[in-house]
């Protein structure tokens, strides 16, 4: 019975305070956020610079030594990369060509034997006709090289110790082009060339 | 103290990421600006010319700055007569402005290089290659296969891309068909040589119904025809 009193007055005082207190809701969040912008610093560009950078000038200058050192190092190693350093004798763009076709392909092996060959190396449409060096680790006079390439249809040589060498019997066709022969390997097809 | 130190390192950091990323982007990329400072080595009586027409290839995609910025470096760097170099930029220019793919141009300009090629010899096997692109090209028209419009749907009208592989490759056949010493008057032998480059890229890099609408519309006598007018 006293139970029911108690809640019933709960109910009544919650009403209540729900008819009175609902209008005062109005425009609740806009009043909040006014209240915060007001309490919030007001920071201005310069201001806020200072706070990115570092607060003593002791730190301040290794910072910018940091960045500095970076930034020289950067410039060489960017610049040589994509070989276009020509005050550093570079102008080359192999490394670049090469990555250019490094486009998750298949890894084609190039084999050739060269017994007591010095180079070998392999040009071809893949690399812009620019050398990429075959390897031959064990000295075995096979030499190797994998070069990851998309499906296509790519032509290529070998050059041995400077000569040119067109005919890899691992080709899949060979082609005449300027007087000589080039190999022909398609990738991409269940079979061939990779 | 501390706080300062790691508040001076974090900003390092990012300043250093920021650079590093801004650089690599600058430093990576190839411009129109590039190849105009390039083509600045070579003594050329047509530079605007040239340069108009590789700045139209560029646009239209049918060349790549890079591809074009090796192409001048290369012809740079090997010693000849500047007139032959040119003639080869010209041929390029050419095709560029005929709105015709420059990638096989530029690949046979460094074979040739590659296999220290006389220029004149270079030039004459580009040139070739040049004439079959047109050539192809307009076959392809007079069979009623041709380039798509923005939005253009049809069996026969094959989007930019897939139209310029097929003339790539049906006039890249045909040009080693000539250089390996093949008659022009040999069709069945022709269109053997286009069958065959087809049907080996057909799926991997050529679509298989553009592959055989090709092969359904031109005839032994259609490619000896072409042969016939690059040579003339």
């Amino acid at each position: 019975m006293r139970g029911d009193n108690l809640e019933e007055t709960l109910t009544d005082i919650l009403r209540h305070e729900a008819t009175v207190g609902a209008p005062r809701l109005e425009g609740l969040e806009e009043r909040i956020v006014a209240e915060l912008d007001g309490r919030l610093p007001k920071w201005g560009l310069v201001k806020m610079l200072k706070h990115l950078i570092a607060p003593t000038r002791g730190a301040r200058l290794g910072q910018l030594a940091v960045i500095g050192a970076t930034a020289v190092v950067f410039l060489f190693v960017g610049t040589f990369l994509v070989g276009r350093a020509p005050f550093l004798g570079g102008g080359s763009d192999k490394r670049v060509s090469m990555s250019a076709v490094a486009e998750s392909g298949n890894s084609v092996l190039f084999l050739m034997p060269a017994p007591g060959a010095q180079s070998v190396t392999v040009v071809g449409n893949f690399n812009n006709w620019e050398a990429t060096p075959l390897c031959d680790d064990d000295g075995d006079g096979i030499w190797t090289a994998s070069i990851p390439l998309s499906p296509g249809r790519y032509e290529y040589a070998f050059v041995v110790d400077g000569r040119w060498w067109g005919q890899d019997p691992l080709a899949d066709e060979y082609v005449r082009s300027f007087g000589d022969y080039s190999s022909v390997r398609y990738v991409g097809r269940a079979g061939d060339g990779a | 103290m501390k706080e300062g130190f790691w508040k001076a390192f974090v900003v390092g950091v990012v300043g250093m990421a920021l650079f590093l990323g801004c650089g690599g982007v600058i430093l990576a990329e190839t411009t129109t600006v590039d190849v105009e400072q390039a083509l600045q080595a070579l003594p050329l009586s047509q530079r605007e010319r040239i340069l108009e027409s590789f700045k139209v290839g560029l646009v239209q995609g049918q060349l790549l700055p890079e591809e074009s910025l090796r192409l001048v470096t290369r012809l740079t760097a090997v010693e000849g007569n500047p007139v032959e170099k040119e003639a080869i930029l010209l041929t390029l220019a050419f095709a560029l402005t005929e709105g015709l793919p420059g990638k096989s141009l530029v690949d046979k300009t460094l074979e040739g290089l590659s296999r220290r090629a006389p220029l004149v010899q270079i030039g004459q096997q580009v040139s070739i290659r040049a004439r079959l692109l047109v050539e192809v090209r307009d076959l392809l028209y007079s069979k009623g296969i041709f380039v798509a419009a923005e939005g253009q749907v049809a069996s026969s009208v094959l989007l930019p891309a897939r139209f310029d592989l097929l003339i790539i490759h049906i006039a890249d056949a045909l040009g080693e068909y000539l250089e390996g010493g093949g008659s022009p008057l040999d069709g069945h032998l022709l269109k053997e040589a286009v069958q065959l480059r087809l049907s080996k890229l057909e799926e991997v890099v050529i679509p298989v119904e553009d592959v055989e609408l090709v092969l359904a519309r031109i005839t032994a006598g259609d490619l000896s025809r072409v042969l016939q007018k690059v040579l003339d």
